[in-house]
């Protein structure tokens, strides 16, 4: 057995990972049927809104990782975004803020999020998936509280707008992008080779030897649900980046396709394992399904199917993964 | 203290649920007070309480529901949905296709059925995680509503109409000027027969004990996988019930909602002494718990706050409640 | 003789109703392997967990290094070089070797981890210990005797001057062991101080200076291994004890019938082709050290856990038992080792848990007959003594020995021909002890079937008409009670192939 473990560690497999390159694969034929099967779909202009589509959901996945590699989830993450991005729109257009500051409002709000959930799950020690299941709604119904129920339009700034998708001359270019290729190659130096990364996976492998090995647990395990809320908030940007006004209280079932996104990327639900470009390649297969299934005749009510379907199995591989080990 | 616990009658009601009456009985004060200091119109109506059970029916079947999930450890994110997904197909069945309206409510019971067989089959046979496979679920639910009604709402028939509006007699019947809550009544003869099955039944024993140390039951010869997965379809099928209710309240149905319901159902489940970590479940808990979740709608409603501030309360409701069934467990071990 | 590096002087630890370390005493020497002997349940772990802080003495003195000193926690213990090698491994099974060894001390380039460094240094350790492992290699992918040798090194890279090694062997091979022998060898020459907890006596002879022996939570005395024979130990850990009520020949007539056969069964790597017969009347006993497969043979048999191969035949009628409710329809009951996990819903009442096995029969229509479920765990817990104020105290408020008759009284509600009694009297104080086996006595002299698996000897030479010995998944043996001691047991469980 050690000998074909041996063999099959070829530098590729090795350096990436082999669901990872499974999830290239996929990507890159599920790209290509849809080029096959329509023509919009090979449209810059669908490339482009699929890419828009895909920044927020990305920032997302990149923090419900985190939470995910401790063993724990974060449902607040969908609704949480919304709410962010609307508090932040409302000290900008009610208060007359600058927009930077409602930017940072709005990622000090996940933030302050990340912090309620993490001091929930790692120090009241409850089930994270009912204490963000609770957050979840708790943050559903601020965001409405705050604009007493009506939506958010942030101003349509040139610059503001520009931050993910800069149009030069005729052409606009998906600078969205850049920044998500950005977060995910800074968190990845962050989980792979940082004190605080290590000790997040140690938690999600086995928090009791990690606290027998002196290691603070509780300060690590609320730290990855910061980070969580931390990228929620960036969500919460690329959100409102991208759409033109937010309507309070909408968000809820967005978190499903960024746990969907991590999942299928590798990471484990039981924790201790996952990786940051996984995830990425998770939201876009996410992404491209999404895009593409409308495109060949599926209208977009069959979306939330779709998200539905695509759990069900990634969350079955995990498993039969799970049992393996 | 220790008397009152000790009290016969205390015990056979049991001490939790006296204590949650009291806050029920204190909540509605309290909302009538704040009602009569802002000038509002008075909290103290027959109207009001109507509006409040209407509330509490499809939340209650909701609630009784998810409390036998609940009790096998377990977790279903998929009832609000489900419910709407019944109402919708069900609905869309009786106006657009013309089904008899009995045929209608079977409809609705059987579409809870398939997702409590698809939860259950997963969960229990799979060993998938209940939560995560019941999201799935939760999206399958509406996007299937929606599909199924080419994303269009669904009104059902008001009790006017001549040939079926009489399923609207299940929740309340109108003799005279008098008002009688049908829907009460079976609700409260539902939650006993849920009672009864949670507590002199087979499956309810099994449900319960499994919940508390699956192993061991497994153990003793039980083939706990069919008695989990049940409870996964008594849910649903529950959840179908509810829908029924629901229309028969709120008349319209759109598609792609019904997820805020699955909390404030697992809230009254847990503020009734049900327990999330599985073994231990109170129907009579959860009634209760469900009529103080109602009550506090229509109350937040009554004082004039917007709807989102439940939203709130109810999480609040979930976080203290499960953060209070950790610490009693902690203690006793 | 090396110098005197800890000593524990006169410690004593109660917990509620136990009375688990009474004033016991223990030395440890640099540059010598110290064995502690006892029984199951004679205070080992106990004592070994209040030097490594995870328990406070409540009387009693440590001196470490010649200061006394008492431990706030087991990382507080780590610091100052006491270490314990765990039986279940606490190990980080998704990072890296390298990365295990290191964690809570990541070696830093900046703010970055050193990862390639850790290697190094790992690498570097492993070859001072003559270990042959990857450092890059992901710890779940490493067997479990890697793994162990992991441990260890991570354990001397902690600079640590005492090492604890708590039945470091039971879940190794041959091999496996006879490097972690030259391991401990290496680090006995150069000057490390090693306490060694086993239950193999051939190990003991093998590797150790000095055997301290404890039983029942006393200590019992210190002697030199090679100038003691294994009989030497073996009185001392059992005591008078061992002499207590022997059967001398079995109760079973020749012409008793064979109500379970098994042939060739095999279960992973743990049952490896295990054939035997039970008669009826008969206790059965299976001995064997741990982690010899006796456990693994019952869940194989009674369908708890898949089985790869094998005939199971009931009264002469060959069966195909697939899960636990199989087992349950052909008469089968098993009590497990492991009471609160897989015994009792510690969460129910004895009156829910007696009747768990065998609800149909207290069936009215739809309905329990909660009066009838009732009076039949009352007629149990009369018949057996259980104390319990009423039957619908939940289990858990009942003790060890008690919660184990309520196991018995399942199955006897259930009335099982076959019984697998595992460990039955394993966390049980003494009186409940000898209740048990009258009760066991009883259930044969009523034409039941007991298979009896017992770590402690004299549990089998005084239960059993019959005995086998499994070593490794294998059966090494079978023999009568009439024929059997306890020299001869331990020869055959200690037969590997």
């Amino acid at each position: 057995m050690a000998g074909n473990d041996k063999k099959s560690k070829n530098f590729l497999v090795s350096k990436i990972g082999g669901q990872q390159l499974i999830v290239l694969g996929v990507i890159v034929a599920l790209f290509a049927f849809f080029c096959i099967k329509s023509d919009i779909f090979r449209s810059y202009t669908t490339i482009l809104s699929m890419l828009d589509f895909s920044y927020f959901v990305a920032f997302m996945a990149i923090g419900v990782t985190f939470a995910l590699i401790t063993g724990g989830n974060d449902l607040s993450i969908g609704t949480g975004m919304v709410c962010y991005g609307i508090i932040g729109g409302f000290f900008v257009t009610k208060l007359g803020l600058p927009v930077t500051v409602g930017f940072v409002i709005t990622i000090l709000c996940g933030v302050l999020m990340g912090c309620f959930n993490g001091f929930l799950v790692a120090i009241l020690e409850l089930p994270p998936f009912i204490a963000t299941l609770s957050t979840m709604m708790i943050a559903r119904g601020l965001g409405s509280i705050v604009t007493g129920g009506s939506s958010i339009t942030w101003p349509a700034d040139a610059w503001f707008k520009n931050i993910f998708k800069i149009s030069i001359g005729e052409a606009k270019y998906p600078l969205g992008f850049v920044w998500v290729v950005l977060a995910v190659t800074i968190m990845t130096i962050f989980l792979r080779h940082t004190k605080p990364g290590r000790y997040i996976i140690a938690i999600g492998s086995n928090k009791e030897a990690t606290r027998l090995s002196g290691v603070n647990v509780i300060k690590w395990h609320m730290l990855a649900y910061i980070i969580c809320g931390m990228f929620t908030g960036f969500a919460g940007v690329a959100y409102s980046a991208t759409f033109p006004t937010i309507a309070a209280g909408s968000g809820a079932g967005l978190e499903l396709d960024a746990i969907c996104a991590a999942i299928i990327g590798g990471t484990s639900m039981y924790g201790g394992s996952g990786t940051i470009f996984g995830t990425l390649l998770g939201v876009y297969v996410m992404s491209i399904l999404k895009t593409g299934l409308p495109l060949i005749g599926l209208q977009a009510n069959w979306q939330q199917i779709i998200t539905g379907i695509v759990l069900l199995v990634a969350v079955f591989i995990d498993v039969v993964r799970g049992k393996k080990n | 203290m220790e008397k009152i616990k000790q009290n016969p009658i205390v015990k056979k009601i049991g001490f939790n649920r006296l204590v949650l009456i009291c806050v029920m009985i204190l909540m509605y004060l309290m909302f009538g007070a704040v009602c009569a200091m802002m000038g509002r119109a008075s909290f103290f109506t027959i109207k009001r309480i109507f509006n409040a059970l209407n509330y509490a029916y499809f939340l209650g079947f909701l609630a009784l529901g998810v409390t036998f999930v609940i009790a096998t450890g377990g977790i279903d994110f998929s009832m609000g949905p489900v419910m709407f997904c019944s109402a919708l197909v069900s609905g869309y069945c009786l106006t657009q296709y013309g089904v008899p309206l009995a045929l209608c409510i079977v409809i609705s019971i059987l579409v809870g059925a398939v997702f409590g067989m698809l939860n259950g089959y997963l969960v229990a046979y799979w060993k998938m995680p209940s939560f995560i496979t019941s999201m799935a679920s939760m999206m399958l639910a509406k996007g299937l509503g929606s599909v199924f009604t080419k994303t269009q709402s669904v009104s059902w028939p008001q009790i006017t109409d001549p040939v079926n509006g009489w399923y609207r007699k299940l929740v309340k019947i109108t003799v005279g000027d008098a008002t009688i809550p049908t829907g009460l009544i079976i609700f409260a003869v539902i939650s006993i027969i849920c009672a009864i099955l949670l507590n002199n039944t087979k499956a309810g024993r099994y449900i319960t004990c499994l919940g508390s140390n699956k192993e061991a039951v497994r153990l003793s010869g039980v083939d706990v996988r069919k008695w989990e997965a049940l409870a996964y379809v008594i849910c649903s099928m529950l959840a179908g019930v509810a829908a029924i209710f629901y229309v028969g309240s709120y008349s319209v149905v759109q598609p792609g909602l019904g997820d805020t319901f699955n909390n404030e159902a697992i809230a009254s489940c847990v503020m009734g002494g049900t327990s999330m970590a599985g073994g231990i479940a109170s129907i009579g808990g959860t009634f209760i718990g469900v009529m103080i979740v109602a009550l506090l709608q229509e109350g937040i409603r009554a004082v004039g706050l917007q709807i989102d501030y439940q939203y709130v309360v109810t999480g609040a409701i979930v976080l203290v409640a499960v953060y209070a069934d950790i610490r009693s467990r902690k203690r006793r071990n | 003789m090396g110098e005197v590096i800890l000593t524990m002087k006169g410690i004593d630890k109660s917990f509620p109703g136990v009375h688990a370390l009474d004033h016991v005493d223990l030395e440890i020497r640099k540059g010598e392997v110290l064995a502690l002997m006892g029984e199951n349940g004679a205070g080992k772990s106990t004592l070994m967990k209040v030097l490594t802080g995870i328990y406070k003495k409540d009387e009693g003195t440590i001196t470490y290094e010649g200061k006394e000193i008492e431990f706030e926690n087991p990382s507080a213990a780590q610091e100052a070089g006491v270490i314990i090698v765990h039986q279940e491994l606490n190990m980080l099974s998704h990072l890296t070797v390298a990365q295990n060894i290191f964690i809570g001390r990541e070696i830093m380039k900046g703010s970055m981890i050193d990862d390639a460094k850790m290697n190094e240094e790992a690498a570097k350790l492993f070859k001072k210990l003559n270990i042959d492992i990857d450092p890059a290699e992901t710890m779940g992918n490493l067997t479990v005797g890697k793994q162990q040798m992991c441990e260890i090194a991570k354990a001397i890279s902690h600079e640590a001057k005492v090492i604890i090694f708590d039945e470091p062997s039971a879940a190794l091979t041959e091999t496996e062991i006879e490097e972690l022998f030259k391991i401990i060898r290496d680090l006995r020459d150069k000057g490390m101080a090693m306490v060694y907890i086993s239950h193999r006596m051939d190990e003991i002879k093998a590797i150790t200076d000095r055997v301290t022996v404890m039983r029942d939570g006393t200590y019992v005395g210190t002697i030199i291994t090679k100038d003691s024979t294994k009989d030497d130990i073996i009185n001392m850990m059992v005591g008078r004890v061992i002499y207590e009520d022997p059967k001398t020949q079995s109760n079973v007539p020749k012409d008793a019938p064979v109500v379970l056969k098994v042939e060739h069964l095999n279960a992973g790597k743990m049952v490896k082709d295990v054939s035997f017969e039970l008669h009826k009347g008969e206790i059965l006993g299976f001995s064997g050290l741990m982690g010899a497969g006796r456990t693994e043979t019952a869940r194989a048999l009674f369908g708890a856990d898949p089985k790869d191969s094998g005939d199971i035949y009931i009264n002469g009628q060959k069966v195909d038992i697939k899960s636990p409710q199989d087992a349950v329809k052909y008469g089968i009951g098993y009590l497990s080792e492991d009471r609160k996990r897989y015994g009792v819903v510690v969460g129910k009442t004895v009156a829910e848990n007696t009747t768990m096995a065998t609800m149909e029969k207290f069936m009215k229509g739809l309905f329990i007959n909660k009066k009838k479920e009732d009076e039949v765990a009352w007629t149990h817990v009369k018949a057996l003594k259980t104390k319990t104020p009423t039957v619908d105290t939940e289990v858990v408020n009942l003790s060890g020995g008690n919660q184990q008759k309520v196991v018995i009284a399942k199955w006897l509600t259930r009335d099982c021909d076959i019984l697998i009694f595992d460990e039955p009297t394993r966390g049980i104080d003494i009186g409940a002890k000898s209740e048990i086996y009258t009760l066991m006595n009883e259930l044969v002299a009523q034409g039941k079937s007991i298979i009896m698996i017992s770590s402690e000897m004299t549990e089998v030479l005084r239960m059993s008409d019959r005995v086998i010995v499994m070593c490794e998944g294998r059966k090494t043996g079978e023999i009568d009670i009439s024929e059997a001691t306890q020299e001869n047991i331990m020869h055959m469980a200690t037969l590997r192939k």
